[in-house]
C-alpha cells in the first residue's frame, strides 16, 4: 500500500489517456495495454470454448476484462486464423483452448482457385467478432478503446496453407504466394472496413512475419507491400485512427521493413530490446510493449513490477510514445494480480505530471 | 576425366547450402559413380553443407523457409546416396526422441531442431506434433533413448514439460537419459525450475546441448 499512496490518482479516462497519444499531447502517465484476449473468459468464469463462439460471451468477458483491471485497451480476439477459418480453413476446437488450425484449406497448389473473399455476416466466426465488438462498443466504448484484431496477409495466407508446404511455397512458388497474399489483402481490407462501421480500432497481428521466422528479404517481398496497403486504407478510412500492427517473438531483423510499412503504433514481443526498437521507431512509430508473457504467468507481483520498471526505463521519452504492456497474448491463467501489477507500474514508472 | 573427391564433397555442402536440391542430386549420384564413400559423401559433403546452413541460420542470415529447403536439398541427396553404405560402417548413433507436447500444434521450431540434431548423429524418433504425454516415455523405452527432446510455443502446455519428467521418474528411467526443453516460452530458468537437464534458444544451439549432454566430441 505504500506505494499506492505516492502515485497520483488517474485524472483521465482510459480513452482520454490514449487520445492524448492520437493528438499528439502529453497524458497525465502512460497508457497501459496488457493484450488480454482469450484470458477475458476467466474473468466472465467461462470456458475459454464458449467465449470464442458466443458473441454475447465474448463481448461481455471483455467488458468483465476492462471493469475488473482498467485496461486501456480491449482487444475483441480469440485466434490468428478467423480469417481463414472464414476462407475455408477448418479449425479444431475446444472447451479450454484456443482454436487451432485443424484442415488447411490449400492442399494443393491449385486450391488457390477456391479461396474467396468471405461474407462478413455470415462466414466462420466472423459475425462472432463483428457482433462482440458492437456489444463492446456500446457498453465501453466511451471510457476505453475498443479494437478488434485479426491477422495479416501472410499469415492468414499461411493458415489457409499447410505450413511445412508455405515456408517452401516461398522459395518455390512465389507467384502463387502472391496471388494467396493478394485475396488475404483484399479480404483484410474488407474486414478493417466491417470494423471501422463499428466504430472499434483495427489490429493487425502478423506473427507470421516474425524474424524467428523468416528473413528481412522475404519480409519485403512478401509482408510490406500488402502491409503498406492495409496501413494505407487505415489512414484514408479510419477518421484519424492510428495503424496498429503487433508482431510477436523476434521482430528485430525485420523492423526495417517493417518500417517501410508505414504502421504508426508497433506492438513488440519480449525476445527484443524495447531500447534498441527506440533507435527504429523515432518519431515515426509509437512502441507497445514489451513484458514476457510467461513472467505473468509463473512470476510474482515484484517480478512484475521489476521488468516494466525497466522496461519503462528504457522506453519512457521514446519521441514517437510509448505504451507499457504484455510482449503477447495474457495466458489465460495468468494471475488478476499480476495483470493489476502491470498496470501499477504503467501509474508508477510512466508519470508525465511529476 | 572423373572430378576429385574434394570437389565432389564441396559441390554437395554448396548445393545443400545454396538450396539447389538438382544439383544436390547430381552430385550425390556423380559421388556414387566415382566410387566414393556414402558415408564419406555424406559427412564431409552433405553434412558440412546443412552445418553450414545452421550457421547462417545462427547470424540471421538464414530464416526458416532457407533452412527447410536446405534440408529439402540434404535428404534428396541422402536418399541417393544412403543405399550405398556399407553395412559395417554403420555408426551406433544416439537414440533421441523428439515432440511437440500434447495440446500444442506448432512444430516449426521442433522440426528445425529434428533436422540439425540428425544431421549431428542422433538417430532420431519424431512423435509430432500434440503428442500425449505417456507416448514420449513410452517411445523412450522402447527405442531405449538417450535423450527427449520436448517443444512447446504455448504457455498453456510448459506445464506438461514437468509432467513429463514425473513420469520418466514414476518409470524409473530418469537417470537413464537426458531431457532438453524449448520452445518460444521456455527458459533456462523456467528449464532448471522443472529439472530438465538441458535448454536451448534455437535449433543450431539445440545440438550443441543435445552434444553436452550426451557426452560427444564435437568434430568441428
Amino acid at each position: 500500500m505504500n506505494d499506492m499512496m505516492n502515485i497520483p490518482e488517474d485524472n483521465q479516462t482510459s480513452l482520454e489517456r490514449v487520445l492524448c497519444y492520437l493528438q499528439g499531447k502529453t497524458p497525465q502517465r502512460i497508457a497501459c495495454f496488457p493484450l488480454i484476449l482469450n484470458h477475458a473468459a476467466r474473468v466472465l468464469g467461462i470456458p475459454i470454448g464458449e467465449y470464442n463462439r458466443n458473441p454475447e460471451l465474448m463481448g461481455k468477458a471483455h467488458i468483465a476484462a476492462y471493469r475488473r483491471y482498467g485496461n486501456d485497451l480491449v482487444l475483441i480476439f480469440s485466434t490468428t486464423s478467423t480469417l481463414a477459418e472464414a476462407m475455408g480453413t477448418k479449425l479444431a476446437f475446444f472447451d479450454e483452448d484456443a482454436p487451432q488450425i485443424d484442415v488447411p484449406l490449400i492442399q494443393e497448389l491449385d486450391d488457390i482457385k477456391k479461396v474467396i473473399i468471405p461474407d462478413f455476416s455470415r462466414d466462420g466466426r466472423l459475425p462472432c467478432y463483428l457482433e462482440a465488438t458492437e456489444m463492446a462498443v456500446q457498453e465501453i466504448g466511451a471510457e476505453t478503446c475498443v479494437s478488434t484484431v485479426f491477422a495479416g496477409p501472410l499469415t492468414t495466407a499461411a493458415a489457409l496453407r499447410p505450413i511445412e508446404l508455405f515456408v517452401r511455397d516461398l522459395h518455390r512458388n512465389k507467384e502463387r504466394v502472391h496471388e494467396l497474399l493478394e485475396i488475404c489483402t483484399q479480404s483484410g481490407i474488407m474486414f478493417i472496413d466491417e470494423i471501422l462501421k463499428r466504430n472499434s480500432l483495427p489490429i493487425i497481428v502478423e506473427p507470421i512475419g516474425t524474424g524467428s521466422l523468416i528473413s528481412p528479404r522475404h519480409f519485403r517481398e512478401f509482408v510490406t507491400p500488402y502491409l503498406k496497403r492495409m496501413a494505407d486504407h487505415i489512414h484514408a478510412h479510419g477518421s484519424g485512427m492510428p495503424a496498429v500492427l503487433h508482431i510477436c517473438g523476434n521482430s528485430r531483423p525485420n523492423w526495417k521493413p517493417m518500417l517501410e510499412a508505414d504502421w504508426n503504433i508497433w506492438s513488440i514481443d519480449s525476445p527484443v530490446d524495447i531500447g534498441e526498437a527506440r533507435e527504429i521507431a523515432g518519431s515515426h512509430v509509437c512502441l507497445v510493449g514489451n513484458l514476457t508473457t510467461t513472467n505473468l504467468l509463473k512470476g510474482t507481483s515484484a517480478q512484475i513490477d521489476e521488468e516494466a520498471r525497466v522496461i519503462c526505463e528504457k522506453a519512457m521519452g521514446s519521441p514517437g510514445g510509448f505504451i507499457l504492456g504484455s510482449g503477447c497474448e495474457v495466458p489465460f491463467d495468468t494471475p488478476p494480480e499480476n495483470i493489476d501489477a502491470l498496470i501499477l507500474a504503467a501509474r508508477k514508472y510512466g508519470r508525465f505530471d511529476q | 576425366m572423373p572430378r576429385l573427391r574434394e570437389e565432389i564433397l564441396n559441390d554437395l555442402a554448396d548445393n545443400v547450402l545454396n538450396m539447389r536440391e538438382d544439383l544436390a542430386v547430381k552430385a550425390a549420384k556423380e559421388a556414387v559413380e566415382a566410387g566414393i564413400d556414402a558415408l564419406d559423401a555424406i559427412n564431409n559433403g552433405l553434412v558440412v553443407g546443412m552445418n553450414q546452413a545452421g550457421e547462417l541460420y545462427d547470424q540471421e542470415e538464414y530464416f526458416v523457409p532457407e533452412l527447410v529447403i536446405c534440408s529439402d536439398a540434404l535428404y534428396l541427396g541422402l536418399d541417393i546416396l544412403k543405399p550405398h553404405i556399407k553395412a559395417e560402417e554403420s555408426e551406433k548413433e544416439i537414440s533421441c526422441v523428439i515432440g511437440v507436447i500434447e495440446g500444442d500444434t506448432h512444430d516449426i521450431g521442433k522440426n528445425l531442431v529434428k533436422i540439425m540434431l540428425d544431421v549431428s548423429g542422433f538417430e532420431i524418433h519424431d512423435l509430432g506434433r500434440n503428442v500425449p504425454l505417456a507416448d514420449f516415455v513410452e517411445k523412450a523405452k522402447e527405442v531405449k533413448a538417450s535423450l527427449i527432446c520436448l517443444s512447446t510455443l504455448m504457455t498453456t502446455t510448459m506445464d506438461s514439460m514437468a509432467t513429463v519428467i514425473e513420469m520418466l521418474k514414476e518409470e524409473g528411467i530418469r537417470d537413464q537419459l537426458k531431457v532438453m526443453v524449448g520452445g518460444g516460452p521456455i527458459s533456462q530458468a523456467f528449464a532448471d525450475s522443472i529439472g530438465a537437464d538441458g535448454y536451448a534458444s534455437n535449433a543450431s544451439q539445440a545440438v550443441t546441448v543435445a552434444k553436452n549432454l550426451c557426452n560427444v566430441l564435437t568434430t568441428a
